[in-house]
């Protein structure tokens, strides 16, 4: 099994983790990693196809652009799982609770 | 796209879009770091400028009749990052910056810094956060990179959703949290799409991967489905129908100020990048059935929004409900605009009409529900609730601002003479030319139901029946003047002559410039 | 001052008056003042119908969509007697809500509708008239609920309702015409000349039948009448009854192409058209209020002339919409005055009815064309179109009809005088009421020749004096035989077809609720979430299917 095909597997194990964790969990907490673990796996995905695909410059097999894509995106993810536990932290001081499916 | 090429940074209007970019940005930092009573001020003073930027813009394209470019530092794609404006992008601009002045000075009143205090922090991070928007749009409406364009979108999202809460009431929190959850699944399915397309064509850069995607005989697989996936994360962001699940208690939610925005403006930025991806990207690719798909889900939310709507209980839910509704017009463009006798190559030349309401039909539901939710803010202030139950008799007491409601409400319902009546003939039009008679059936049905749920609002505040209102807190006359102005300008774009609205068709595929009757 | 400019003018006055109503002083005043708005519309139209010149014409821009204004014959002498109504029961409704709440916005529906009003009968394009149409139908809602009660607002709803429909028909037909037009041009005459050659030809008469048809109250969407009417003040259901119902009208004689004779068309009309006359009649005798009797009638005469519009239509003969135009002018001048009339009765007490019911007697009886009278000379006037063959007959049978109903309507009203022992209406009332008695009775001699009515021998002779004379007889003696046993019919609710839909609340609330739940399921999270998955699946697979 050659890494790349390995890597994909990994990418795409997460990303089904993830988005049934994102779909199926009630808690906002879980949905949240569940989100890091999609993300994740995303990225991975990201980077499998980018060194496959016609991005790749020089001779060496890696694709600069797509790192710095990957990069800016794990900040991106990284700022929105801030402000997403920022906010269940408010939720669960208010009401003590970290489900959203109770309310309308 | 060779003329794109030969425009390449050169076009004398460009510095004006950095211009553009920059200066919320700046504004941002000025306000956070001076703070207190002084982020209003920056906000105040940075909006006209902004509004003189966008005019500036609008002005350049017409002029010269082809889109703005820049590239920024002198790069281009596809190692730099270059900025581009075409007719679409700068109505969207000058929306969005009259829509934000007119909240900028509505908002003056509910987020001014108490006396006695040095800062607050609902004043503070309501000021800061509309100028993130702003750049956040802005970046939306400029950019030129699947890419970059998705970083513009997420910031856009990082500054909506804590408008949304302001408040600080548990039922707002959860709300935002849902509007963020779900608005994150939709743009990690963006992403994932972007990888596909990287993967398949090595670029994000919108004109060198369309070229590419026409260039390469058969379309692979792979791009399509990262055009699914990318057209499906946009529209959990857009809500539409079925996946309007956040939208209504988030837009009901935030206050008014906050409302209008999220509703008038911040939607509208995904359903541009589904028109970028679908007109620029890959305009070979819409096909007849999944131009049908879009606009049947545009149809039930059109249906099902305007029902919803009809029941709701209170004047923000209805409005927020109204928006569901509205938003599916805008997706009645895309077979419109496909014609299906000639699919699935596309020709704006063909049916201007449908392009040109589709977007008017974006920019008078902007100005109608910024006016509509900053209304209802008013209502709700001055009576201490929004209950539709207790707003008998409002019109006596709130004349201009129930009038200015109404006037917005013809706009959305599609009367003469606003803008919403234009965009609805061009729409209509462009259905019965493309032999698509179907979609009048759901225009006409859904014009039905949004006089119905006008009609909810308005008949009690007309009436002067039941006990006199008691206002817990007057109206500022010089608030209920913007919120006017607002809904005039929705009124008054339906007056303005088709022919002198050819600016959304410069810079489009197969568009010459200012073509229409 | 030039026609052209008379003409901006016309629809000028009431939206200048509009706007000064921003301004409170104006605003407490406005009640007063609605007497003048319509007055330039009347110099208007006066002037062109004198004939002095080409008939006005204003326009925004002449060289491409050619939207604007024109007065032509037909819509000069619809404006005019429209304008005079607009005038009388202005000057009435002062009176008559004068220290009533509510006055001031009540003067801003008056003053909204009036400029709708008039505008339909001159504007010149598809979006001038859209745009006038629907000022009329929608803002003459605040006359209908003016009054407030659970009653009223009803009729508003019921009002609307339809009002909103018929909109909704006419913008359809108009984008029809519109995209079926080769040109860019608007001018209605422009696209309904391209309209028989249209593809979609059938459709656009239809939808264009059904939105004027309401408005004008044909079968069956006549419904709103009979309950719009007797909830709204006197003054405007006068208005209601005589000019909004004529925005329909006038509808019909713009859009319909008369030059093209469409046989089936024609034929359907006036099918539809007969239907209404006798419909209404069979309805309006059940009824008990004044006001509900005169609207069925007007229903009734509507359909009189939708019959001869669509003859007109049948053979492609333009002399049919101005037998047409005559007829409508008449009725609008003379059922205006009764509405004035019942107010007017209404506030006089049983002894002194006498000098209100003569004169309204006339009048009514002018319907059933009682000689010499303004009816006279408006059923002389269709009578060539009506032919001699069954629809001829029919015509006259309906002119039986319309004699029974206006009687049942004297008997009723008189039946309602004041409560009190010594009453008197007021004069605000009365000489309105005057004026527009007097020009139900005169204007049509003086308007004769607009009508293409024969040499006066001719309409003055024995032959058709008497032929004026006998429907009106036996529609009274059948009158004779309703007051016997007319205790006998059945009680039919206002609005007779409304009870079909009795129940439509109740469906509509149990959809209501079933869609509500339905959008709880949808914004569940789980749902949403897979919704979103299977969204992208179905959009790959609709592009896929597509590039095979």
């Amino acid at each position: 099994m050659s890494s790349v095909t390995l890597f994909g597997l990994c990418g795409a194990a997460l990303v089904g983790l993830g988005l049934f964790g994102l779909i199926v969990q009630p808690g906002v907490l879980r949905k949240i990693l569940a989100f890091n673990l999609l993300g994740s796996g995303v990225l991975l995905l990201f980077g499998v196809i980018a060194r496959r695909g016609g991005g790749v410059v020089a001779g060496n097999g890696s694709d600069p652009v797509a790192q710095a894509l990957i990069i800016t995106a794990l900040v991106v993810a990284f700022a929105a799982t801030v402000l997403a536990v920022a906010l269940l932290r408010r939720l669960v001081q208010e009401t003590g609770r970290d489900s959203l499916d109770s309310d309308g | 796209m060779d003329s794109l090429a030969t425009l390449a940074s050169a076009t004398w209007g460009g510095p004006l879009l950095v211009l553009a970019l920059m200066l919320p940005v700046a504004a941002l930092m000025l306000a956070f770091v001076l703070g207190g009573r002084h982020a209003e001020r920056v906000v105040l003073a940075t909006l006209p400028i902004g509004l003189g930027v966008a005019v500036a813009i609008a002005a350049a394209i017409i002029h010269q009749g082809a889109a703005l470019h820049y590239d920024l530092g002198g790069w281009a794609p596809p190692l730099g990052v270059s900025l581009h404006a075409d007719g679409l992008s700068a109505t969207l601009l000058l929306t969005t910056a009259v829509v934000l002045c007119a909240v900028g000075l509505y908002a003056r009143a509910d987020f001014r810094v108490p006396p006695g205090v040095s800062e607050a922090r609902a004043p503070l991070a309501f000021w800061t956060l509309l100028l993130a928007v702003w750049a956040g749009l802005n970046a939306v409406f400029l950019g030129q990179d699947l890419f970059n364009l998705y970083v513009a979108l997420e910031l856009l999202t990082f500054a909506a959703v804590p408008l949304v809460c302001l408040s600080g009431s548990p039922q707002t929190i959860a709300a935002a949290l849902r509007y963020l959850l779900f608005a994150l699944m939709g743009s990690v399915l963006y992403l994932l799409g972007g990888a596909l397309f990287y993967g398949a064509y090595g670029t994000l850069d919108i004109p060198m991967l369309s070229a590419r995607l026409a260039s390469g005989d058969p379309i692979a697989p792979a791009a399509l489905a990262a055009a699914a996936l990318m057209t499906a994360g946009l529209l959990a962001k857009t809500a539409l129908f079925p996946l309007h699940l956040w939208l209504p208690p988030a837009h009901a939610g935030a206050p008014a100020a906050g409302s209008a925005v999220l509703s008038a403006l911040v939607v509208k930025a995904s359903f541009f990048l589904i028109l970028r991806l679908w007109f620029d990207v890959m305009p070979a690719s819409l096909t007849h059935l999944a131009a049908q798909v879009l606009a049947a889900l545009g149809a039930a939310a059109i249906l099902f929004g305007g029902v919803l709507a009809l029941r709701q209980a209170r004047l923000k839910m209805l409005i927020a409900y109204s928006t569901l509704a509205q938003i599916g017009y805008l997706f009645l463009v895309f077979p419109l605009v496909a014609n299906p006798a000639a699919a699935p190559i596309l020709d704006l030349g063909q049916t201007p009409g449908a392009w040109t309401g589709g977007v008017l039909q974006l920019v008078s539901h902007a100005f109608a529900k910024a006016a509509m939710f900053m209304a209802a803010g008013l209502i709700a202030g001055a009576l201490g609730h929004d209950q539709l139950r207790g707003l008998g008799g409002i019109g006596r007491v709130l004349p201009m601002t129930v009038f200015a409601f109404a006037l917005a409400g013809l706009s959305l319902m599609g009367l003469p003479p606003s803008g919403g009546f234009a965009s609805k003939w061009l729409l209509l039009s462009a259905s019965i030319e493309t032999g698509q008679w179907w979609w009048t059936l759901v225009m006409l049905a859904g014009g039905l139901l949004t006089g119905a749920y006008l009609f909810r609002v308005l008949a009690p505040a007309l009436s002067t029946r039941g006990p006199p209102l008691t206002l817990v807190k007057p109206v500022e006359r010089s608030r209920e003047l913007v919120v006017l102005g607002l809904a005039l300008c929705s009124v008054v774009l339906g007056l303005v002559p088709f022919s002198s609205f050819g600016l959304v068709q410069i810079g489009r595929l197969g568009a010459t410039g200012i073509g229409l009757p | 001052m030039t026609q052209s400019s008379l003409l901006m003018a016309a629809l000028g006055t009431p939206v200048l008056a509009l706007l000064a109503c921003l301004w409170r002083p104006v605003r407490e005043r406005m009640l007063g003042l609605l007497v003048l708005a319509p007055l330039p519309a009347l110099a208007a139209a006066v002037i062109a119908l004198a004939g002095v010149g080409e008939g006005g014409r204003w326009m925004l821009d002449p060289g491409l969509l050619q939207i604007g204004l024109v007065l032509d014959r037909p819509g000069a002498l619809l404006l005019g007697v429209a304008a005079l109504l607009w005038g009388a029961a202005g000057a009435y409704a002062w009176t008559y809500l004068r220290g009533k709440p509510n006055g001031r916005r009540f003067a801003v529906f008056w003053l909204l509708t009036l400029t709708g009003s008039l505008g339909v009968f001159v504007a010149a394009d598809l979006l001038s008239f859209y745009l006038t149409f629907a000022l009329v139908s929608l803002a003459a809602w605040g006359l209908v609920a003016h009054d407030g009660t659970v009653r009223a607002r009803r009729a508003g709803v019921v009002y609307l309702l339809l009002a909103v429909l018929g909109e909704v028909f006419l913008l359809l037909a108009f984008v029809l015409l519109a995209v079926a037009s080769p040109g860019d041009s608007l001018a209605i005459g422009a696209v309904v000349a391209a309209l028989p050659g249209s593809p979609w030809c059938g459709p656009t008469l239809g939808l264009l039948i059904a939105g004027f048809g309401l408005k004008a109250g044909l079968v069956p969407l006549h419904v709103w009448l009979p309950i719009a009417h007797p909830a709204a003040p006197m003054p405007a259901s006068a208005v209601l009854s005589g000019v909004i119902v004529k925005a329909g009208i006038i509808g019909l004689i713009r859009f319909l192409p008369w030059d093209a004779g469409l046989v089936d068309w024609g034929q359907a009309l006036t099918a539809i058209g007969l239907c209404t006359a006798f419909y209404a009649v069979a309805i309006g005798i059940t009824q008990a209020n004044p006001k509900t009797v005169l609207a069925y009638s007007t229903a009734s005469q509507m359909g009189l002339v939708a019959t001869v519009f669509g003859l007109g239509l049948a053979v492609g003969d333009g002399a049919a919409v101005t037998a047409g135009t005559f007829y409508a002018a008449h009725h609008l001048l003379a059922k205006g005055a009764l509405f004035l009339a019942v107010g007017v009765v209404a506030a006089t007490d049983a002894r002194r009815l006498w000098p209100v019911l003569a004169p309204a007697g006339l009048l009514a009886l002018g319907f059933g064309g009682l000689p010499l009278t303004g009816g006279f000379l408006a059923k002389l006037a269709v009578k060539p179109v009506l032919g001699v063959g069954l629809v001829g007959w029919l015509g006259t049978l309906s002119a039986i009809g319309s004699t029974l109903l206006m009687v049942h309507f004297l008997h009723r009203v008189a039946a309602n005088p004041a409560p009190e022992a010594v009453a008197s209406a007021a004069p605000g009332l009365v000489w309105p009421w005057w004026v527009m008695c007097l020009a139900a009775l005169v204007l049509p001699w003086v308007l004769a020749p607009l009508g293409r009515l024969g040499p006066w021998s001719d309409t003055l002779g024995w032959a058709a004096l008497w032929g004026g004379l006998w429907p009106v007889l036996i529609g009274a003696v059948l009158a004779l035989g309703l007051r016997r046993w007319g205790e006998r019919l059945p009680k039919v609710p206002e609005g007779d077809l409304v009870v079909l839909f009795s129940n439509a609340g109740r469906v509509a609330a149990a959809l209501g609720d079933a869609l509500e739940r339905a959008d709880g399921w949808l914004r569940r999270w789980p749902v949403a979430g897979v919704l979103l998955l299977v969204l992208a699946l179905v959009l790959w697979g609709a592009m896929l299917a597509g590039t095979r």
